[in-house]
């Protein structure tokens, strides 16, 4: 186990030195942090806002997986734990050079006995897995300080990350849910970001040709 | 231990010499004092960079120095002048740590006005024609005090042997 983490992190780190199209830090934050504004402006609703940064993300996250799984080549995670130590030491490594810590969520409790089908028995154990993403530098909020406004409102600044969790996720035959518990922007201890696993979903998944 | 720097005020004026912060350390002085002081400065400071012309330097050095206090001055590209108040002693002030909490204190405005939610409040303040570069100093925003008197804690705490961290 401790070998295929090391072996994550070092896949992450190379594919993040490999990538010619890297952008300015101050750039990226300045950029989001005219987005966020710019919807507070048209939505006036915190809660509105904090959909449509998902939306986005969501957006963003089904286009993203197709360059992740061609510039990484990993095949498939065994289980959602696996996910979680790819998401985290390879995805988001690769993409915003941060490795956030990532917590395991207590295995669910054990399927009933009642499901005929056993096929279905791996996903039927792995619902309602979980693993908790420990973020100790978000560069999408490197400038910001909320107003007063935004925080009684319930805005969650960097929304756009679960959507894209979300989105790549489901790409990859996961329904998942993923949203903040904490934010240090909102005076909170970490920033955390909780994604759990709602079901397998049941596409015909394409033969793969390698 | 030699006697170390000891900040009494810090002002951020505006490219319009309107006053973005003040912010005084010394308790024993009436704030009062600093907002005269950062006035006359810009006077100092008008006259440095226009005598400099084309090649003006950010750091303006010793502006001038009254009863017990030595003024310094910074104008940052923008036109934004950082005046600095130190207690005078008898300790040497070097120029170099004068610079670097110069720096310092222009990081920190630099980083308060990329705060996007500044454009909003003076979006939403359709009232009042404040540039956003002006709100940036009131009380709402502590984070931006916060760092001006971080930087003058350390730059307090630092001897005149080493170097502020």
């Amino acid at each position: 186990m401790a070998t295929t983490s090391k072996q994550y992190k070092a896949i992450g780190e190379d594919l993040w030195k490999g990538r010619s199209e890297k952008i300015n830090a101050e750039l990226f934050a300045l950029t989001y942090g005219a987005l966020v504004v710019q919807l507070i402006q048209d939505y006036e609703d915190y809660a509105e806002v904090n959909k449509h940064l998902e939306k986005m993300g969501y957006n963003i996250g089904t286009r993203l997986i197709e360059d992740f799984l061609a510039k990484s080549g990993l095949g498939r995670c065994a289980d959602f734990r696996e996910v979680g130590e790819v998401v985290s030491k390879v995805g988001f490594k690769s993409f915003l050079n941060i490795t956030p810590t990532v917590t395991h969520g207590a295995p669910p409790p054990p399927p009933s006995p009642n499901r005929p089908s056993s096929i279905n028995t791996l996903s039927q154990t792995s619902a309602g897995s979980s693993f908790t993403l420990t973020l100790d530098e978000n560069p999408l909020a490197e400038f910001v300080e909320l107003p007063d406004e935004a925080l009684e409102g319930g805005l969650w600044f960097s929304n756009v990350l679960c959507g894209v969790l979300r989105g790549a996720l489901e790409m990859v035959q996961m329904q998942v849910q993923a949203e903040f518990i904490s934010d240090v922007l909102r005076g909170d201890e970490s920033t955390e970001i909780r994604v759990k696993l709602v079901k397998y979903l049941e596409e015909e998944v394409p033969v793969g040709d390698d | 231990m030699p006697p170390s720097l000891r900040l009494n005020a810090v002002a951020f004026i505006s490219p319009q010499n309107h006053p973005i912060l003040i912010r005084t350390f010394s308790p024993q002085d009436d704030p009062i004092k600093y907002h005269y002081i950062a006035h006359t400065s810009l006077d100092v400071i008008e006259e440095r960079v226009t005598s400099a012309g084309k090649s003006v330097e950010c750091y303006l050095g010793l502006l001038y120095s009254m009863e017990d206090v030595a003024i310094y001055g910074y104008i940052t590209p923008l036109r934004v002048k950082i005046v600095l108040a130190l207690a005078l002693s008898d300790a040497v002030v070097k120029d170099v740590e004068v610079t670097m909490i110069f720096k310092a204190l222009h990081m920190a405005y630099y980083s308060a006005i990329c705060n996007p939610f500044l454009k909003l409040e003076a979006a939403n303040d359709t009232s009042s024609d404040i540039s956003p570069f002006l709100l940036v100093g009131s009380p709402k925003w502590r984070k931006f005090r916060q760092r001006v008197d971080e930087i003058s804690r350390v730059a307090g705490n630092a001897t005149a042997t080493t170097s502020a961290t």
